[in-house]
């Protein structure tokens, strides 16, 4: 039996490529789906952690722990805690880092054996650190002896700069604290040994608070457990404070919400929940979780299509196989073979095949999850991935998963043709019938239901970007009755073709000569055969045409808007110091930097400055009080180094400018001024800084947008629900502001050099000490939303899904054409022998192709068109990120387009060289021979 | 090739054979599937070519067909050397003064009856629905199927679609119809119809009719019997 597989196979070798082919193709786009999520996942989980340790300048991932220990407890507690805290990086399945004990021993009463009195009324605390001596940095003084014990017993303590500065202590000074007894009754005496500094933290180990710094000395800690928790531990209240840090890098996605889980039960529900104080982490893994719920449901939806497409492919080649195999089929069970064999001889041969297939899908898989780590927009790719893939558990799940779908692909079609004997197969010869799908008017109902969801969608737009802003993913009914749509279309396009060709017939019936005539005939009868291939084509091409603008579109938009609201290549705000007066008093005002260092900065192309405030507000009232961004600006400077799309204003940005610049006391205002107070070019408008300074200005015009302006921002109100709140705009100018409001900080906006990138900024920053209050980098903001993994990977998905597509298209259009010609071999011997010219022959196969092929890509074109103008306005309310401020607008690459035409071109061409070459090899006498066998 | 000399054509003439031979190569060597065949076959007759099964029979009606080359020697139909004619000459001579039947196919499966019919007339170069309707017709009745005009060639019975490739053969009025074994795959009662049909045919048409079989029983029918044997003619 074996044997006889093998042979039937070689026989029908190309047909079992093909199969092959779709299996790899299907086990690989499955499998390249968990590799680049995978991949993807710990990226964006890294880049979380990453963010927030930039913002926030803490470690993300610690614990901390705070407990009393009484002074009747005879140290349990601090037992108890101190074996916990070991074990808590093992609860948590995490990687300990660094752990931190700080123990402290109530505030006591201190005075200088000097007999200073300015140390009256002063407290001080006498604590330990794990391991201080290592990170703290002496600045003053030095660090502890070995004893950590001074010749004249004093317990030697170091303290921080603010502590000595705050209590007035002295370098060298012993103190005695007046309520922290020894065993004798005596008070301890100690002796500042040394000053340090925090400043250096990277290593992260000051997780301690300032207060505590400032208000404690801090001594060796193995004397502090000898003296404070060894055999009198019972005698003291201790306050315990555990910081535990671990690696954030680790931690791997598929941890995630065991870890935060875990962390939940530890400070909601178990004994110990008292003591934590909120882990950071655990807000930056829900955020993280529902942004990964996002993207795993939207890209999942996205990948449907494809999935459909490949599994439609097996299943019409391995129907193609039996049909081609029913004679042999028929003679065997002739023979008296029983069903079982014939079906146990296909299964064998599939499982083979499948075997084969889905080890290839799986190498090819993690290419796909490379590629789509890489993918820049539709059909573009940058040299390398965005990250390195690697294998794991669950890819080998999706390839045996996809495994087991391609084995029943090929197989379900053995079962129904097993049943084939002589007779039945003669019966079904002469049975010309509609198909099911006309029968039942499958194409109006797709068409009904996908229309029904359109319009219920259409109707509520902002519920779409609410739900996604509130973490859920793209609702798959929303992308479903698009792609029903399609396919509604596409099946109903193929219900008309027939009519549609019989159209051409009869308008140039007096024309058309034999060969045009024989194609409209064959057409006619046997057009039904090649409805599969045409929807095929029809579904590749409207699919991909949709799936280009939709790419394109999100992507577009999102980028635009991220350069709109950046506003300038490099934004920068420093840290201003504030002016104090003699008594060190903050005065309000602040000095400015030096802004010199800029205009000669060797990245910088222009710069000017800005006033920026977007806490700024205006009230007609005390009862209302809206909240406005304020902007003061060089008009000049600012317009050469800004622009707006004449598009986005009534008039054009420069127009504006110039209307600002005219009027020295001017002020552009948004239009919602007007329609929501009234106001008119002319009226006097009245605002104030966020601290409350009051400006003022004549309004000369309103403008809808404005670079860097906020149209609208989205955020998420308690109950987790979305909301939209709309931005007030003033743009003044900049010396009515420094006027007005005396100085306050100002940011610099900048463009920057070609071929400056943000090193250099980093490196101006760092050469000239700047400390940073606002930092934009437009590049790397461009950048950020281009690896954002949703627009990444849907690019990535739609890209994959489309070559996939083609690829079965060709394929599949490649094996209907030449069984086509196979089959009907005979036919043309007739003809040729007719007299029927090869030119003839092959602008009747043309005139086919031209019917089935041509007729259909230009049915999916439209098709395609008709769907990205009915659900991409809806879609991409489904990608629009919660500070979304430009109108959205569909996006149509004419490159894209061109690309997407190229490809199909090129596999017709392919398609149309391939017969003509099985044409010519085609001998009239040898072909009609084969009527004689 | 040049020093033959072009034959004067006789009265009535329509096939000259010359010395015809056909060599194809096989695996291992040649084989000679006509050797130095003459033949002179007058206008308007019904021939009849027998002789077994690789007697060459084919090869010869492929060769005067035009469907096929001559390894050497020459023919002539009604004066022109096919030999000297272009692809294009060929396929126009074809559509126009010959008509072919063969074994098993020799319809159009998705063309009906009467547009099988008709095609042959389009290929002969008619454009005249009227005239293409009514000579198709008038073809079809001839062979006796007039109820079955509008029927596809699978839902005929096999004599019936060779009756129907003999008025398809007929239909634009060839000079010379070639039938291969029209008659192989019938029974022995209706390939004598069909036999008859062809006679009858030749007779009122007027078509030269070169037929091959292998069947003894209809070879009365014909006027003239040419017989093969190993690629030789063996009578006279």
């Amino acid at each position: 039996m074996f044997g006889l597989m093998l042979q039937k196979m070689w026989h029908k070798r190309w047909m079992n490529l093909c199969l092959f082919l779709g299996i790899t193709l299907l086990v690989a786009t499955l499998v390249s789906f968990p590799l680049y999520e995978h991949a993807a996942y710990d990226r964006m989980l890294q880049d979380e952690f990453e963010t927030y340790l930039a913002n926030e300048g803490k470690w993300p991932t610690s614990n901390t722990m705070v407990t009393f220990s009484k002074r009747d407890k005879k140290g349990t507690t601090i037992e108890k805690m101190e074996k916990f805290v070991t074990e808590l990086a093992d609860t948590l399945g995490v990687t300990e880092t660094q752990s931190i004990a700080c123990y402290s021993l109530t505030a006591s009463d201190i005075h200088s054996e000097m007999n200073r009195p300015d140390l009256s009324g002063k407290f001080l605390k006498l604590a330990s650190m794990s391991d201080l001596e290592n990170h703290a940095e002496i600045r003053y003084g030095e660090s502890f002896s070995d004893t950590g014990i001074t010749e004249d017993g004093a317990i030697e303590v170091l303290v921080e700069e603010s502590c000595l500065v705050e209590k007035g202590l002295l370098i060298g000074e012993t103190i005695i604290m007046d309520t922290i007894l020894d065993s004798e009754g005596n008070p301890f005496r100690v002796k500042i040994k040394g000053v340090f500094d925090t400043s250096r933290n990277e290593d992260f180990y000051w997780q301690i608070d300032k207060l505590e710094l400032i208000g404690s000395c801090f001594m060796k800690e193995d004397l502090f457990r000898q003296i404070f928790l060894g055999e009198r531990v019972g005698k003291y209240n201790i306050t315990c404070t555990y910081f535990q840090l671990f690696s954030y890098q680790d931690i791997s996605y598929e941890q995630v919400s065991a870890l935060h889980e875990t962390t939940r039960y530890m400070t909601e529900k178990s004994a110990y929940r008292s003591v934590f104080r909120n882990p950071p982490y655990q807000e930056i893994l829900e955020e993280y979780q529902s942004k990964q719920t996002r993207i795993a449901g939207t890209l999942r939806i996205l990948q449907i299509p494809v999935l459909i497409m490949l599994a439609a492919f097996l299943i019409m080649i391995s129907n193609q196989m039996y049909e081609l195999e029913k004679n042999e089929i028929s003679v065997i069970k002739s023979r008296g073979s029983y069903r079982r064999q014939i079906f146990l001889l296909y299964l064998y041969q599939n499982l083979l095949l499948t075997a084969v297939g889905g080890l290839a899908g799986t190498g090819l898989g993690k290419l796909f999850a490379s590629v789509l780590g890489a993918t820049r927009n539709f059909l573009s790719f940058s040299g390398e991935s965005a990250f390195s893939v690697s294998f794991h558990r669950q890819g080998f799940l999706f390839a045996l998963a996809g495994m087991i779908f391609s084995l029943i692909c090929l197989t379900l079609p053995a079962i129904s043709h097993s049943g084939i004997t002589i007779v039945n197969l003669k019966q079904k010869k002469n049975a010309g019938r509609k198909p099911l799908w006309q029968k039942l008017f499958l194409d109006v109902i797709l068409l009904g239901v996908a229309l029904y969801g359109y319009y219920s969608f259409h109707k509520d737009l902002t519920s779409i970007s609410n739900t996604v802003l509130s973490g859920e993913s793209l609702d798959p009914l929303l992308y479903i009755s698009s792609a029903l749509f399609i396919l509604g279309a596409g099946l109903l396009y193929l219900r008309l073709q027939p009519w549609l060709v019989q159209l051409i017939y009869l308008t140039g019936k007096k024309h058309w000569g034999p060969a045009g005539y024989i194609s409209f005939m064959e057409n006619r009868k046997n057009g039904r055969k090649q409805q599969m291939i045409m929807l095929f084509l029809i579904m590749t091409i409207s699919l991909g045409m949709y799936h280009a603008i939709v790419a394109r579109t999100i992507l577009d938009n999102a980028l635009e808007n991220r350069e709109y609201l950046d506003g300038a290549d490099v934004v920068l705000m420093e840290k201003w110091e504030q002016i104090r007066d003699a008594d060190g008093i903050a005065t309000g005002a602040y000095r400015e930097p030096d802004y010199q260092k800029y205009m000669t900065a060797d990245f910088v192309k222009d710069c000017t400055r800005v006033y920026y405030d977007d806490d700024a507000y205006y009230s007609e009232n005390k009862n209302d009080r809206q909240t406005i961004t304020v902007m003061g600006i060089h008009t000049r400077e600012f317009g050469s180094l800004t622009s707006l799309s004449d598009t986005l204003n009534e008039k054009s940005y420069h127009t504006y400018l110039n209307e600002l610049a005219r009027s020295a006391d001017g002020v552009l205002v948004s239009s919602n001024f007007r329609t929501k107070y009234g106001l008119e070019i002319g009226d006097t408008i009245y605002y104030r800084s966020s601290g409350g300074t009051q400006a003022s200005g004549k309004i000369v015009d309103f403008v809808d947008y404005w670079p860097g302006f906020a149209t609208s921002r989205s955020s998420l109100k308690a109950d987790g629900t979305a909301y939209t709140e709309e931005g007030y705009l003033i743009v003044t100018h900049f010396e009515l502001l420094r006027k007005a409001w005396q100085g306050l900080p100002y940011e610099v906006w900048m463009t920057t050099k070609d071929g400056y990138d943000s090193g250099d900024v980093y490196d101006f920053i760092e050469d000239h000490k700047i400390q940073i209050k606002k930092y934009v980098n437009k590049s790397q903001d461009i950048r950020s939303v281009l690896e954002d993994p949703l627009l990444q990977g849907t690019n990535g998905v739609l890209t994959l899904g489309f070559v996939v597509t083609i690829l079965l298209c060709v394929i599949g259009y490649l094996i209907y054409w030449i069984m086509s010609v196979k089959e009907r071999e005979l036919v043309f011997g007739v003809l040729r022998a007719c007299g029927f010219h090869r030119e003839e022959l092959i602008s009747m196969l043309f005139s086919e192709q031209l019917f089935a092929g041509l007729f259909s890509c230009l049915a999916g074109a439209l098709i395609g068109g008709l769907t990205s103008r009915l659900y991409i306005p809806i879609l991409q309310y489904a990608y629009a990120s919660a500070d979304q401020s430009l109108p959205m607008r569909m996006i149509v690459d004419r490159m894209d387009m061109l690309r997407l035409y190229g490809v199909i071109a090129c596999a017709m061409m392919i398609c149309l060289v391939v017969l003509i070459w099985i044409l010519q090899r085609m001998n009239i006498t040898k072909a009609l021979k084969l009527g004689e066998e | 090739m040049d020093t033959v000399v072009t034959p004067k054509k006789e009265q009535n003439q329509l096939i000259l054979v010359k010395d015809l031979t056909r060599v194809f190569p096989v695996p291992g060597g040649e084989f000679t599937a006509l050797k130095k065949i003459n033949l002179e076959i007058p206008e308007g007759t019904f021939v009849i070519l027998k002789g077994r099964s690789g007697s060459g029979k084919t090869t010869l009606m492929n060769l005067i067909g035009t469907l096929d080359d001559p390894t050497e020697g020459s023919i002539w139909l009604d004066g022109r050397e096919i030999g000297r004619m272009s692809e294009r000459e060929r396929e126009n001579l074809r559509r126009k003064e010959l008509g072919f039947v063969f074994q098993s196919v020799s319809l159009i499966p998705s063309l009906s009856v009467i547009q099988n019919v008709e095609f042959s007339l389009r290929l002969a170069g008619e454009k005249d629905q009227k005239v293409l309707r009514s000579r198709a017709e008038e073809c079809i009745k001839h062979v006796g199927l007039g109820n079955r005009m509008e029927h596809m060639p699978a839902e005929l019975s096999g004599g019936e679609q060779q009756r129907v490739a003999i008025a398809k053969a007929m239909a634009h009025r060839p000079r010379l119809l070639l039938a291969d074994e029209p008659t192989a795959e019938l029974d022995s009662a209706m390939a004598a119809a069909v036999t008859e049909l062809f006679k009858k045919m030749s007779a009122e048409e007027g078509v030269t009719v070169l037929m091959t079989t292998h069947d003894a029983g209809l070879m009365g029918a014909a006027d003239m019997l040419i017989e093969l044997e190993n690629g030789e003619r063996i009578n006279g």
